[in-house]
């Protein structure tokens, strides 16, 4: 006996939902910047923009791909939105040019020099980003642990408002990296493009297709930023999967109750996490400052957002959905500036995020239950 | 004796305060120090006779009124000519002082002994106290040109949107970090309804309640979709809808409406029609620029409110707060406040009662965005001018941070955290800056002789800048000291406790020892 009824071949009310949908998207997306005949003209006109759209979201993509690790991989581990993971990156950038600066590096001309600058500066914002991370974890999130799951939140977010408001009194030291000058620390300050007068002291042409003929810039910025971010990726992803302590990290992330009898230390797996993941964001800063040459206090909110949303994209808790992730918000973020409106970019990344959440709360590629209560 | 501690402390806090503010603020800030001494001496009494409770607490007001005064005194010789400033006339001096010494000692022991009263009598004489300060306050407050009335209605329009936040965080315990969303719907809907720009110029009076009203739908329409969603994940579409709303505000400047079929389906397939335009480059919300100016209430024998006089909007926002404060009363005791409270401890324990989470949830929203609709319509009015920087996030943390200090579900540890730090937001800090400001510029900086060292002194010397470290210390100190707030609401505290109360033995079983299993 059939006791299923015969499915529908055509769902009316479904349908008619859908129709309304696309129509209220026609009608009101103009508003946003959403407007279908226009991109389709922009695009027509200039096929070749969109590759270099494509070129400059997959570069920023990268940085966000970079911060997006430190949130999943915490996240992973203690299932907490490490809220001041966006300040760290922010204190990472503030770190590299205060290095830059202290050292002579802005000023130099020489080609060595600069290498060896960047060099410490990466180093410095690594070792400072990994041990403030790590810091916050023990000030404010160890004694939450086992308290209700919104308290450490709530923690978090007020250690994003400190971390910020480390970075304004960073930002007013003009007697510590002159370039601040004396606008005060609420204003965006500029970080000097190195690599650019790294590259011109050396002889080389910036952009590496300006001899090809073709109306693109490649420069090498794009090729190392996003070099760099792979190797770091593919660095942390052998590292979790190979090393012991990757091992104890994936066994605490599974259970970590049962990780605790069997002799892991749990502390101290956490701890590292937060290594890892704030010397991430040091690197990112680095990449981040010499990549569009700004340093803000408020930069670190923005840029963990969209961080944050790309970890959710690709799946929270999993390390390869966030590189995923990065590239696709950087994409986006990109072609929401290019054809869209620039000013709504935010919205647009804000509302991906919440339609993520709603519809496929597991990700691209999150594989476990993506709502945990 | 034992009373002797609290006074020294409240004398010296209250001491403080009197060097920053200087003048007749040693009265005024006497008075509350007395109030609020005699509160926390009052609750370590049994009911006894008052008079006995009374003579108990006289030392120790006695004390603090004593180290108030000699405060005050160092401050009108030492701090004052430190600062470059005139000292205050002798008389007024004298009279501050002598009003100080008078408040301290004469509110401490009358608070403290109500306690002697019987329950409901202590409770009349309390609130009578208190709306005896509530009244007089804004008209004291003139006669000594302290100028805090029009920082204090602030610190009270965060009371409101405290209140509301309550409801949705503190009650049916859905974390909330978009609030300010709402507070920005609210005083969006006042500034185009009444603003003279847009040439619809309704009354105040009607337009808190369509204000009100607007926020609640969007409270409804916002919050349906986080329905399915728990904990974290919640928070964090919320801060996703509170970031998308001022992106939206800011930027409704230039709309225009086409009617796609119209407009482009039509056309797609050859045939010409006329394209129907709905609306068409229209101004909404002016940008960056905000919305200015937004009409005023008025009322009849007082007239249109002034900004000059914030005393009217005192007794506005008063009578604002005195509703809210009676509405969420009556929802809290009502069967869907009890409902609220068993979503919070238990969801799905909760729907197998007969509870309807969905309804149970999305009014929590609506309800909590009510308030905010109040607040907004009220700040634009006030403010007569609306710009989209005001509703970022950190607005929705500030009113968090004031929930959280105060107290979880407790109506009034949210009225006390609210007051508290906005008020040290909105009076201490001002003040704290302009005596750090005079202090440097008399004192400290003539006397640093390296001017790169004598700049970086300066620069760093603005505590208002920095004002968002008192949130975000709010919310990390209380979340690792006393996550339920200062005045908790029991359950809530009981919950956030239930670990500690665990034997101790067990809690040696589940944790082997490391260093033993190495050997």
């Amino acid at each position: 006996m059939e006791l299923t009824k015969p499915k529908k071949r055509f769902d009316l009310k479904r349908t008619g939902v859908i129709a309304l949908v696309i129509y209220i998207v026609f009608l009101i997306g103009p508003i946003a910047g959403l407007d279908f005949p226009a991109i389709y003209t922009a695009i027509k006109a200039n096929p070749l923009q969109l590759v270099q759209f494509l070129i400059i979201g997959i570069s920023n993509g990268a940085i966000v791909a970079i911060i997006a690790l430190g949130y999943t991989m915490v996240y992973g581990i203690i299932e907490l939105i490490n809220f001041a993971h966006g300040d760290v990156y922010m204190i990472g950038v503030f770190t590299s040019l205060t290095v830059l600066s202290l050292t002579g590096t802005l000023e130099s001309k020489n080609p060595g020099t600069i290498v060896l600058g960047l060099i410490l500066a990466l180093v410095i914002a690594i070792v400072v980003c990994a041990v403030l991370n790590a810091t916050i974890e023990r000030l404010a999130y160890r004694r939450l642990r086992n308290a209700p799951r919104l308290a450490p939140l709530i923690s978090a977010i007020g250690m994003s408002f400190i971390i910020e408001n480390i970075g304004l009194m960073w930002a007013a030291q003009a007697w510590l990296v002159p370039s601040f000058g004396t606008t005060g620390g609420a204003s965006q300050k500029s970080f000097p493009d190195m690599l650019g007068v790294l590259f011109t002291s050396l002889g080389w042409n910036v952009n590496l297709l300006a001899s090809s003929g073709i109306a693109l810039r490649l420069t090498i910025k794009d090729v190392l930023v996003i070099v760099l971010a792979s190797v770091l990726m593919i660095g942390l992803r052998l590292f979790v999967q190979r090393t012991q302590l990757g091992k104890a990290m994936r066994a605490t992330a599974q259970n970590r109750d049962a990780a605790k009898m069997l002799g892991i230390d749990i502390d101290w797996v956490i701890t590292a996490t937060f290594l890892i993941g704030g010397g991430l964001a040091g690197a990112a800063g680095l990449m981040a400052g010499l990549y569009n040459n700004t340093a803000w206090w408020f930069m670190g909110f923005r840029a963990g957002l969209q961080a944050f949303t790309a970890a959710v994209l690709g799946g929270i808790g999993n390390i390869a959905g966030a590189m995923l992730g990065g590239f696709l918000i950087g994409l986006l973020a990109s072609f929401s500036d290019g054809y869209l409106n620039a000013r709504w970019t935010n919205a647009w990344v804000f509302a991906t995020l919440v339609l993520i959440l709603l519809f496929r709360p597991t990700g691209l590629l999150g594989e476990q239950t993506g709502q945990k209560a | 004796m034992q009373y002797i501690k609290p006074g020294i402390t409240f004398g010296i806090i209250g001491g403080f305060l009197t060097f920053l503010f200087g003048g007749w603020s040693v009265a005024v800030l006497g008075s509350f120090m007395g109030l609020s001494l005699g509160l926390s001496l009052a609750g370590r009494f049994e009911r006894k006779d008052p008079l006995k409770i009374a003579l108990a607490v006289l030392p120790s007001a006695v004390v603090s009124a004593i180290i108030l005064l000699i405060f005050s005194l160092i401050q009108n010789t030492v701090i004052v000519e430190a600062l470059g400033k005139r000292p205050a006339p002798a008389s007024v001096a004298t009279n501050a002082n002598v009003l100080a010494f008078i408040g301290v000692v004469l509110l401490t022991t009358l608070v403290a002994s109500l306690r002697g009263l019987p329950e409901k009598q202590e409770r009349n004489a309390k609130l009578i106290l208190l709306a005896l300060l509530i009244i007089a306050f804004p008209f004291v407050d003139k006669a000594t040109e302290l100028r805090w009335t029009a920082q204090i209605i602030f610190a009270l329009i965060f009371v409101i949107l405290g209140l509301g936040l309550n409801i949705v965080v503190g009650y049916a315990g859905l974390l909330d970090l978009g609030y300010a969303a709402f507070f920005a719907i609210g005083a969006y809907t006042t500034g185009i309804l009444s603003s003279p720009v847009h040439g619809i110029e309704m009354n105040f009076w009607l337009v808190i309640w369509i204000a009100a009203g607007m926020a609640a739908v969007w409270g409804l329409l916002l919050g349906a979709p986080t329905l399915p969603l728990r904990g974290d994940y919640l928070a964090i579409v919320t801060l996703g809808f509170g970031e998308i709303v001022p992106v939206l505000f800011r930027n409704l400047i230039d709309v225009t409406i086409k009617e796609p079929f119209t407009c482009w389906i039509l056309p797609l397939f050859r045939i010409q029609t006329a394209c129907i335009t709905l609306v068409e480059h229209e101004d909404l919300t002016f940008g960056e620029k905000g919305i200015s100016p937004i009409g005023r209430p008025s009322l009849p024998f007082i007239g249109e409110f002034e900004s000059s006089n914030p005393i009217t909007w005192y007794f506005l926002i008063i009578g604002i707060i005195l509703l809210s404060i009676f509405l969420i009363n009556r929802m809290r005791e009502s069967r869907l406040g009890r409902a609220w409270m068993a979503i919070r401890e238990d969801e799905l324990a909760a729907s197998q009662m007969g509870i309807d989470p969905v309804r149970t949830k999305l009014l929590a929203f609506a309800m909590g965005a009510t308030f905010s609709g109040f607040a907004g319509a009220f700040y634009a009015a006030y403010i007569r001018g609306i710009f989209p920087s005001v509703f970022e996030f950190s607005t929705s943390i500030i009113i968090l941070s004031c929930v959280i200090l105060g107290g979880l579900g407790n109506i009034n540890g949210v009225i006390v955290g609210g007051l508290a730090l906005m008020t040290a937001d909105r009076l201490f800090l001002p003040a704290l800056k302009d005596f750090l400001a005079a202090l440097l510029n008399n004192t400290v900086l003539p006397s640093i002789s390296d001017p790169v060292m004598q700049l970086a002194v300066k620069d760093n010397s603005n505590p208002i800048l920095y004002r968002f470290l008192l949130f975000g210390l709010t919310l990390v100190i209380m979340m690792a000291v006393r996550p339920e707030g200062l005045i908790p609401n029991e359950q809530r505290r009981m919950e956030l406790h239930a670990e500690e109360e665990v034997p101790l033995e067990e809690l040696e079983i589940a944790q082997p020892k490391s260093s033993g299993t190495k050997k």
